[in-house]
């Protein structure tokens, strides 16, 4: 895994984050700060708009945060820019979504590759990865297929298949479970599962109480805070 | 390969995948760049057309003839007069600006030509090697007068196609001797048939001796009958031909309010005033072609700027998985320059096409040339970039984390 050198895949100290609607600021993150060690399996609980998402955007470097520090894998991020940013998400974190977020008109083995087109060196085996990555989600009769064409659950596990074609060492779900039925939700779990024992630090974010509870730890978060912590 | 051109490749899979938005996006390009197309391959077929009319009838010559207006009008006889000289030809090809070549012309009437036991009586004209160039004449064989000829006053002569066709009925005339007046002469060359004239002068029974010798030898008079003016731009003939005048009144000592003693004869300026007008009217649909390519810009702008609120979720996508503010950038960039310069190829083919279908059913003239492709891409590829590179700054604004928030269901 590239720059794996800290034992502390996150550390962000008093993040705090507000959103301006005209004269409105709603304060959605008010001083989080939390620690994620390499190889964990961490839930983030709370009711919706508990700020959760929003947490979790910041972590994956999707959005910055109004103040607060934050290392990723040991590299402050607090202050570093766009390709620094966008690099990071590329090669050290993996995104699954509630809504899945593949490209409609993108077959399941070029949703998965999407990534590797980011990628400040194109690996010679992409399509090799990639047909791995399909193959460890069970999906690998469904390489061809757009989107449209597949379930709920298989669109899912070509998001999973997605976020690990780089290999990254951070694997971050918004409600990964949310849009699937018990069945494929179990299914869908069972890889998270599989992929920690594997060595992979997994960030789930869920209203669930019972899906949280398949975490090593629990965080909960209530009014922009991280409540609790403690394992499950 | 690079990022950018696996970026490149991804436009380009993205729009063919999605050909619908792509070919509505080219097409206000395409037409543009038809029109424009057209314009261009009608108008350089027009041009060309006009301009051998202008070759055929000389229209780019001005002869300046010794006598005044009133006593040019007598075909049939020489005139015999004395205010014409190679002096007057010498200060218009100096100081004349818009004159390219300027060749002295004598002639004179009944001159015997013989070979073997065949003879003729034709006219002689004695010229200046440029001659043949301002007359639009070409040797059918052998050549025209040298640089040597010239200064050696050499005994060569040309013929016109029917003299050769009358004293050499077998060919062979190249080379022979033939006795013109009393000397004789070298057969260099036979002039192209070049058929009659205005006023039933047959051009082709004439024979052509240089004019140094003509001057010294043959006619041994020092006085010239014309001088032959090819001017650099057959729309200013009238200009040049003024310039002459003027000139010539100075050197003729021709006081203001007396006649001149010669007469500058311009070619009908019906063809002159033609491509004046095809050039303007090229002008303007060539204008109104680029204000369509640049609406056809326009077009393309506004349908990726309204195409990005329905991509949003598309950028949200790649960059969560990586994708830099600049690779968005770049790709919208690249969409428009693809769209737009395929949008150009689209266009130009279909302009091209059409330009030479009005050709073949005789509707207009047509020239296909490298012209059209090349305009038309190069602005195709500026337009592209001119007016991506709104769409694609905002497409990079795009708050990933937003757009993949709000599709929350």
């Amino acid at each position: 895994m590239p720059g794996t050198t800290s034992a502390n895949v996150i550390q962000a100290s008093g993040l705090t984050k507000s959103y301006r609607k005209g004269a409105l600021e709603t304060p959605v993150l008010q001083g989080v700060s939390l620690t994620i060690a390499r190889a964990e399996f961490v839930a983030i609980r709370g009711t919706s708009g508990c700020g959760k998402s929003t947490l979790l955007n910041i972590l994956g470097l999707l959005d910055q945060p109004d103040s607060g520090g934050y290392l990723l894998d040991g590299v402050d991020f607090s202050q570093a820019d766009d390709d620094a940013r966008s690099s990071a998400r590329n090669q050290r974190i993996g995104f699954v979504f509630q809504q899945f977020h593949l490209l409609d008109r993108a077959s399941a083995v070029q949703n998965v590759m999407l990534p590797l087109l980011y990628a400040e060196d194109e690996p010679a085996d992409g399509a090799a990865r990639a047909a791995r990555a399909l193959l460890a989600v069970g999906l690998s009769h469904r390489m061809h297929h757009l989107p449209g064409e597949l379930s709920g659950g298989e669109q899912q596990r070509v998001a999973i298949a997605r976020s690990l074609i780089n290999d990254p060492a951070l694997i971050l779900a918004d409600e990964p479970t949310g849009n699937l039925d018990e069945r494929n939700g179990a299914e869908v779990m069972e890889i998270f599962k599989r992929l920690h024992l594997a060595g992979r630090t997994i960030v789930l974010v869920t209203h669930d109480r019972a899906l949280a509870g398949q975490a090593d730890r629990v965080l909960l978060m209530q009014d922009g805070r991280v409540a609790v912590a403690g394992a499950a | 390969m690079s990022r950018s051109s696996r970026i490149a490749h991804d436009v380009v899979a993205s729009l063919i995948a999605d050909r619908t938005r792509s070919f509505l996006m080219m097409s206000g390009v395409a037409v543009g760049v038809a029109v424009l197309s057209a314009v261009i391959v009608i108008g350089q077929g027009t041009r060309e057309q006009i301009l051998g009319l202008v070759k055929k009838h000389a229209l780019d010559m001005l002869m300046v003839r010794a006598g005044g207006e009133v006593q040019v009008f007598a075909p049939r006889a020489d005139r015999g007069l004395n205010v014409l000289f190679e002096a007057d030809a010498r200060a218009i090809q100096s100081s004349l600006p818009g004159v390219r070549l300027v060749s002295v012309v004598q002639n004179q009437r009944g001159i015997n030509v013989v070979a073997g036991d065949r003879s003729v009586v034709t006219r002689a004209f004695g010229v200046e090697m440029d001659w043949l160039e301002i007359r639009h004449r070409g040797m059918a064989e052998g050549e025209f007068i040298s640089e040597s000829d010239m200064a050696g006053m050499s005994r060569v002569v040309m013929l016109g196609a029917g003299i050769a066709r009358r004293l050499f009925p077998s060919g062979g005339a190249i080379g022979s001797t033939v006795r013109v007046g009393n000397d004789p002469y070298t057969v260099k060359g036979v002039l192209i048939e070049m058929g009659s004239g205005a006023g039933g002068d047959d051009w082709d029974d004439r024979i052509v001796v240089p004019f140094t010798t003509s001057s010294r030898r043959l006619f041994n008079r020092p006085s010239l009958e014309q001088i032959v003016i090819r001017v650099a731009d057959a729309r200013r003939m009238h200009q040049t031909a003024d310039r002459v005048r003027e000139l010539l009144r100075v050197r003729h000592n021709v006081s203001p309010g007396e006649p001149d003693d010669f007469f500058v004869r311009e070619p009908e300026d019906v063809e002159g005033v033609a491509l004046e007008t095809s050039s303007t009217l090229r002008a303007m649909l060539i204008a109104v072609a680029l204000v369509a390519i640049v609406a056809g810009g326009i077009v393309i702008m506004n349908l990726m700027l309204l195409a990005i609120s329905q991509r949003a979720h598309e950028i949200g996508v790649r960059r969560a998985v990586g994708a830099r503010c600049a690779d968005i950038t770049r790709q919208f960039l690249l969409e428009s320059l693809f769209v737009s310069v395929a949008g150009g190829v689209l266009g130009v083919v279909t302009g091209v096409a059409a330009a030479a279908g009005l050709a073949s059913a005789g509707m207009a003239a047509a020239r296909i040339t490298w012209m059209p492709f090349v305009i038309a891409l190069l602005a195709c590829a500026a337009i592209g970039l001119l007016f991506g590179i709104h769409p694609a700054r905002q497409a990079a604004l795009v708050d990933p984390a937003a757009t993949l928030r709000q599709r929350k269901l």
